[in-house]
């Protein structure tokens, strides 16, 4: 591009301009001077420099009113000039930045001349681009004493443009000249590092310029939201650039307290400043109100960038003035941490690290001064935090928590200097207690219900992958957003990581214990204490930090869990009455009339039937709430020790399943995710898998248990719900406990047959399970000794005498439970028959009862044994059956007939119907089963018949159709005759002459009410 | 001591026997009487037998839990860890026999096996190993148990039922050197031995022999001499089982009768019944006094155990669990009680705390609660 490289070209080419320019100072002419500049190299200009700018300093010397304009062009064209050279004449530097700087002086005026924009901008870069030209050595010679008069007025002219100026352009280039004038600049071009002469020649200089400065930045940081986040950005960069420059302890360490005598005029001696420690003291106070008014304003300042320019401020200052600025440290390290949890993920990070970095460097712990104002700000927050906890709304509560976050962070092991105080603790606790109350009005919680019985419904494709189960949702009385809620949880983390945990977990007991209202709150507290001492979920900023030890936290943990699983807050009322007998209760008030289909529905509604004061929803809706915590607890507590966790199932296991079982739904989910949590904890696949591993301790528990009924009435639950999520490889273990379980029910038949038949009917389906088919060398047995019957065999015989006295017990749930039972024993015993057949004999008279005189339920449940037994000892049974039974049945089906073809669509529903269509839905398999000879079979199909009309009910056709179904399996011709004997669709032609024609007696024609079932039979026997 | 006190005893069930501050057993809830029956603290279920010999070992000087030894009607021995209520190994060394004693040396983690295979085996079990080492034939196939003098040094001596119904046989060991045979003078005739016990009074070298013998006599030997030092009748029938308190001088034995007899031991080393205990009902297989010399235990044929006062022999508790015969008891150096049944559980029982008092120098195990002792001495 330069066409003239060398001096003397340049020389020829600028001449002639030059000339022009100071014969005639117009605008043209600086314009064609710039334009020849253009072409001019720079090492050509550097040459010429002082040649180049005499025209345009004489431009601006000559004295008379001048055009704005052409200043603005002789400015531009300087500044040209100056960014392709370099200034290497003290003489020059100085005189440059006092012509410039004059370009912006009104004489009558402290403020900066009232010219247009584009001139002060203009002035401003020229100033800019002299003080960067300015050659090596130069530059510090220039700051000497002398000068400071010059750079006072050029400092104010700058802070004023910055200020008072509409244009953000020209504040943030004022701005950034500024920086360059006090020898902050960012860019390359610097001499960078300064030695401690150096610096302290140059401090001692701008601190005369200290109050001014930070002043009038202050008072730009804390202006409008509205004047753009960079204005903000760069005033917050110049603060701290020029504080921490000025009040660098490194510097301030080595002023003697004895001013040396300036050897500068008496003018300039009086502007000088010598930074002894009053004057830093006396600063350092001014400074404390401006850094407190900055940090309030900007902590809240909506941009993010801004908040992240703060983070700096702090880390500059207090990495660099923390002993000349201390009495700033607090507002400092509260606008530090109260940005922990800012919404911007970038201004968390930057103040994460600068935690560390801190941390790292020891800032704080390794300071005494800082810490004592870190435990100070911590003490007073800890004071106000119930007040602001009542007081403040969700944003407000948020940004006090983050605070307190932030604290505990960078004071890490040094909480318990606050800690150790017992106000302080308790100040802090009750906070915590106080926000974290539960709104327990929710009904739902109460009424919810699970009703699969011993399943439980964690099965293996909810065993999600993550680490632990997602938590319930709950609901609080003082916050709704869930960030807050998350915020106490890292919180109590925190506090259990760096406090002293005995301490922590004693005090927290303390609350647990004293009174209902704290217990929840306390719970959940003791909860994410032991997680974060566990250190899992804790960011550890202080590396000599001692973790608690595993066989502590283990200590601790026990103790959390005795106190939880003991009998006054494990066993909390969590419904009115015990629900079985409610449910005995309503049986025995409907008798057998109100048997709904569906046996399972909620009675919850109930309430009013019981007179005796009633606790209220809301308690024991705080009670679920309760246990479900200390559920949780558990499952975090798993999660916290790991594979250590081991050693505690022998205690725990046994009272969260026991909570697996319960009917509130929310416990017995909560009590399903603990487990799942412990799964993970303790390297188990599934929920099985856990119960069977530890099977004996739960056995334990069990056996021990059962002989306080009283005291634990959920024992049998405990040991069904193991039955039927375990497998039969812990039957030898359990041999013993079913003992236990058949002597306590003897003794206690009447009251707790409910929860035991649960317990039996698991056993037997698990004994069904594992049942082998019958061995081959069981015909062979010695001649006098018989070999000891297997487990299994022994305990399905002692269930089934059991069975025998339950079968006609007043409640008809248990009726129907037993029958199930029983129907299992049948399986389970049939290669047994020894056992089986004299123990059928007992139960007989009373399953006769339940064939012939019970509820429908009842009936087909009954049937359904007959039908297994039949299975398993045909002979035994087909002659009883058709001795003791079918007469009555039949009887009872021919009786109700010409009832039940008489009824109207009300019929259906009445518990007569039920009772015919029980019986006709049992027959049908049953004589199937059992092999009925021609004269039984005939008594059935008889007794069928009749309800192969269409004016019976259409349930009861359709059974009886089945029945017919059945019949023509068992003997195909009888039935046809019979049907045909009932309806005769076609004359039946004898295939030769010679035979006699057949008349059946089915009458042909339309109005044949068993016309159409008839042929429906008949199209199923072809 | 009547039938009354028993009768007592069962009413009461479970009587504190001092001033307790700090219970381990009952929850704080049963304060109130009357008080319900105490629970074992855990039982030990899975060795599919019956239980016939148990031994606690280690934990003494509190550098490890201890472990629980049972010797089972099959024949096998299971380790169990009292932490984890598990047992951690089994040893399988009587082909199928009865493993009727068990008892731990004091020097290295080594285990004598009694068994109804005639065979006494010892094993090694340090460092996790469980191997036979040794092992000693044995000619009386009765239900005797043998006994062991062992002070920490390098040989010890043994105590075995011998080859005569009515001899007892004393081994230098691990040598396996016989010593001697102690067979009752000719008129004699108390029938076979029952139970062994080898001791040592601290003032004298002697070792001494303490032997119940079938006809209800206690008999007490001096080795050296081979001769009866003095022998007293203590019941009617045969000695299941016997524990003597050297420190005392005084012992305690049960036999198939309804009764306790505590006999005790002067310094003529004449052995006198200082008088008896009647239970309800007949038969103890069982005998042991707990280290700390507070309490004793019984093992009843009525499926019971029983705890009494070991100064005064007042009946503290009766312990009903099982349910079947209980065959033996053993106490941990902490206190802790177990009692092995025919019912092939093990129940572990904590009752009265021991308290950590400089005068019972044996108990280094820092589990215990503070037991106003005083009432005690």
């Amino acid at each position: 591009m330069a066409v003239f490289d060398t001096p003397e070209e340049a020389f020829g080419a600028l001449r002639p301009v030059c000339v022009q320019l100071t014969k005639t100072q117009t605008v043209e002419n600086v314009e064609h001077l710039q334009a020849q500049l253009q072409a001019v190299s720079d090492s050509a200009l550097q040459e010429l420099q002082q040649y180049v700018l005499f025209p345009l300093r004489f431009t601006l010397k000559t004295p008379g009113p001048k055009r704005e304009r052409l200043i603005q062009s002789v400015v531009e064209c300087l500044t040209f000039v100056l960014s392709s050279t370099c200034v290497k004449e003290q003489e020059l530097l100085q005189e440059l930045f006092s012509e410039l700087s004059a370009c912006l002086y009104s004489p009558n005026s402290q403020k900066p001349a009232a010219v247009s924009e584009e001139l002060k901008l203009a002035v401003i870069r020229g100033l800019s681009t002299l003080m960067h030209s300015a050659y090596g050595d130069i530059i510090l010679a220039f700051y000497e004493p002398p000068i400071l008069p010059r750079l006072g007025f050029a400092v104010s002219l700058l802070l004023d443009l910055a200020e008072q100026e509409k244009s953000k352009q020209i504040k943030i280039a004022a701005l950034q000249c500024l920086q360059v004038l006090l020898f902050q600049c960012d860019c390359q071009d610097h001499p960078r590092s300064l030695d401690e002469l150096e610096q302290k020649q140059l401090g001692d200089l701008f601190a005369s310029f200290l109050p001014g400065i930070s002043t009038a930045l202050t008072r730009v940081i804390t202006g409008d939201f509205k004047q753009g986040h960079r204005i903000v950005v760069s005033s917050l960069k110049l603060f701290y650039k020029t504080v921490s420059f000025i009040m660098a302890d490194e510097q301030l360490e080595r002023i003697s307290e004895v001013q040396p005598k300036p050897a500068v005029e008496h003018r300039v001696a009086e502007l000088m400043v010598h930074r002894e420690a009053r004057w830093v003291k006396n600063t350092s106070n001014k400074l404390t109100i401006l850094i407190k008014k900055i940090s309030e304003c900007v902590s809240v300042h909506p941009h993010w960038k801004v908040r992240l320019a703060l983070i700096e401020l702090v880390e500059a200052l207090l990495l660099k003035c923390s002993q000349s600025l201390v009495g700033s440290a607090g507002p400092l390290l509260k606008a530090l941490v109260g940005l922990v949890n800012d919404e911007s993920p970038e201004v968390q990070a930057q103040c994460n690290k600068v935690l560390r970095r801190f941390a790292d460097q020891k800032v704080v712990v390794g300071n005494r001064a800082l810490a004592d104002i870190l435990s100070e700000n911590l003490h007073s927050l800890a004071t106000s935090l119930p007040r602001l906890m009542n007081s403040q709304d969700d944003q407000g509560k948020f940004s006090t928590l983050s605070l307190l976050l932030g604290y505990l962070k960078l004071l890490g092991p040094r909480v318990n200097f606050v800690l150790h105080s017992v106000a302080h603790l308790q100040r802090l606790s009750k906070a915590l207690i106080q926000v974290l109350e539960l709104d327990v009005t929710d009904i739902k919680v109460v009424e919810e219900r699970r009703w699969n019985s011993g399943h439980l419904s964690a099965s293996p494709e909810t065993m999600a992958p993550q680490p632990w189960s997602p938590m319930q949702r709950r609901y609080f009385r003082f916050f709704a957003d869930e960030r807050l809620f998350l915020l106490l949880q890292q919180l109590c983390q925190l506090l259990g990581f760096y406090g002293d945990l005995y301490l922590l977990v004693d005090h927290f007991m303390e609350l647990y214990r004293e009174s209902v209202v704290y217990r929840k709150q306390a719970a959940m507290i003791l909860n994410e204490l032991v997680v974060g001492a566990a250190g899992l979920e804790v960011e550890n900023l202080h590396e000599n930090h001692i973790k608690t030890s595993p066989e502590e936290l283990r200590e601790i943990v026990t103790s959390i869990l005795e106190e939880y699983t003991s009998q006054e807050n494990w066993y909390l009322i969590t419904r009115i009455e015990s629900e079985e007998v409610g449910e005995e209760l309503t049986m025995k008030q409907s008798g057998l009339q109100a048997i709904t289909s569906g046996a399972h529905t909620c009675q919850v509604t109930s309430f009013p039937a019981f007179s005796q004061p009633s606790p209220t929803i809301c308690s024991m809706n705080s009670n679920i709430w309760q246990i479900c915590i200390q559920l949780e607890g558990i499952g975090r507590f798993a999660y916290a020790l790991g594979k250590d966790f081991r050693l505690l199932l022998m205690s725990a296991l046994y009272p969260v399943l026991e909570k697996a079982g319960d009917q509130t739904l929310l416990i017995s989910q909560a009590a399903t995710s603990a487990m799942m949590d412990i799964c993970h904890a303790c390297g188990y696949d599934s929920l099985q898998h856990l119960i069977n591993q530890n099977s004996d301790y739960l056995v334990n528990g069990i056996s021990l248990n059962l002989r306080h009924l009283s005291l634990h009435p959920h024992t049998p639950k405990v040991l069904e719900v193991m039955l039927w999520n375990s497998d039969a490889s812990l039957l030898p273990l359990v041999a013993d406990v079913v003992q236990d379980v058949l002597a306590t029910l003897d003794q206690f038949y009447d009251k707790r047959a409910t929860s035991f038949v649960g317990v039996l009917h698991a056993l037997l389906a698990a004994l069904e399970e594992q049942s082998e088919p019958p061995k081959a060398d069981e015909h062979d047995p010695g001649p006098d000794v018989a070999p000891p019957l297997p487990v299994q065999i022994q305990i399905a015989t002692h269930v089934m005498e059991r069975c025998v006295h339950l079968l006609s017990d007043a409640n008809l749930k248990i009726r129907l439970k037993v029958l199930d039972v029983l129907d299992l024993c049948v399986v389970v015993l049939q290669s047994h028959k020894n056992q089986l057949l004299p123990l059928a004999h007992r139960a007989w008279p009373s399953l006769v009862h339940r064939l012939t005189n019970d509820n429908p339920l009842v009936v087909l449940r009954a049937f359904k044994v007959l039908r297994t037994l039949g299975g398993k000892c045909g002979d035994f049974l087909r002659s009883r059956f058709c001795k003791d039974i079918l007469p009555k049945l039949a009887g009872s089906l021919v009786t109700q007939a010409p009832v039940s073809a008489r009824a109207g669509p009300v019929y259906s529903h009445t518990l007569a119907c039920k009772l015919q269509l029980a019986v006709l839905q049992g027959l049908g398999p049953l004589c199937e089963r059992l092999d009925l000879g021609e004269g039984d079979l005939n008594k059935v199909a008889d007794a069928c018949l009749i309800y192969l009309s269409a004016k019976q009910p259409v349930k009861l056709q359709e059974a009886a159709r089945r029945v017919f179904l059945h019949l023509m399996k068992v003997d195909p011709d009888s039935t046809w005759f019979l049907l045909n004997e009932l309806y005769c669709p076609e004359q039946l032609t004898p295939p030769h002459p010679s035979l006699h024609p057949v008349h059946l007696r089915g009458i042909t024609g339309q109005g044949n009410p068993y016309a159409t079932n008839v042929l429906r039979l008949l199209q199923e026997l072809q | 001591m009547s039938g009354m006190a028993e009768k007592d005893a069962s009413r009461w069930v479970y009587q504190q026997p001092w001033p307790a501050r700090k219970m381990t057993a009952p929850p704080p809830t049963m304060a109130a009487s009357p008080l319900p029956p105490p629970d074992p603290q855990f039982v030990l279920r899975g060795t599919q037998s019956a239980v016939h010999a148990l031994h606690f070992f280690g934990g003494a000087r509190g550098q490890e839990r201890p472990l629980l030894l049972s010797g089972s009607l099959s024949g096998l021995v299971h380790i169990w860890s009292l932490q984890t209520r598990r047992a951690v190994a089994t040893l399988d060394g009587h082909g199928g026999q009865c493993v009727t004693w068990l008892q731990t040396l004091p020097q290295g983690h080594q285990l004598l096996s009694q068994g109804r295979d005639l065979k006494l085996r010892l094993w090694d079990l340090a460092e996790g190993r469980n191997a036979v080492v040794d092992s000693v034939p044995l000619e009386s196939l009765g239900f005797c148990r043998s006994s062991v003098l062992a002070r920490g040094q390098e040989r010890w001596m043994l105590a075995v039922p011998g080859r005569g119904s009515e001899e007892v046989q004393i081994l230098e060991m691990p040598s396996k050197t016989s010593v001697c045979t102690l067979k009752p003078e000719a008129d004699a005739k108390p029938g076979m031995p029952m139970c062994l016990e080898l001791w040592q009074a601290d003032s004298s070298p002697r070792p001494l022999l303490l032997a119940g013998y079938e006809d209800g006599s206690v008999a007490l030997w001096d080795v050296s001499e081979r001769k009866v030092c003095s022998r007293v009748a203590c019941h009617t029938e045969p000695v299941m089982g016997f524990d003597f308190d050297s420190q005392k001088a005084r012992g305690v034995s049960g036999s198939a009768e309804k009764a306790l007899a505590v006999w005790s031991l002067d310094e003529q080393q004449a052995l006198q019944v200082c008088g008896t205990h009647e239970l309800t009902n007949p038969g103890i297989a069982d005998v042991k006094i707990r280290p700390d010399r507070k309490i004793l235990a019984t093992a009843g044929w009525d499926h019971r155990v029983r705890v009494f006062h070991w100064r005064t022999m007042k009946p503290l508790a009766v312990l009903s669990f099982h349910s079947a015969t209980v065959h033996c008891v053993a106490f941990a150096t902490d206190g802790l009680l177990a009692a092995g049944s025919g019912d092939q559980r093990i129940s572990i029982w904590s009752l009265y705390p021991i308290c950590r008092d400089a005068s019972t120098p044996l108990l280094g195990h820092a589990e215990g609660g503070e037991v106003g002792a005083h009432a005690l001495a």
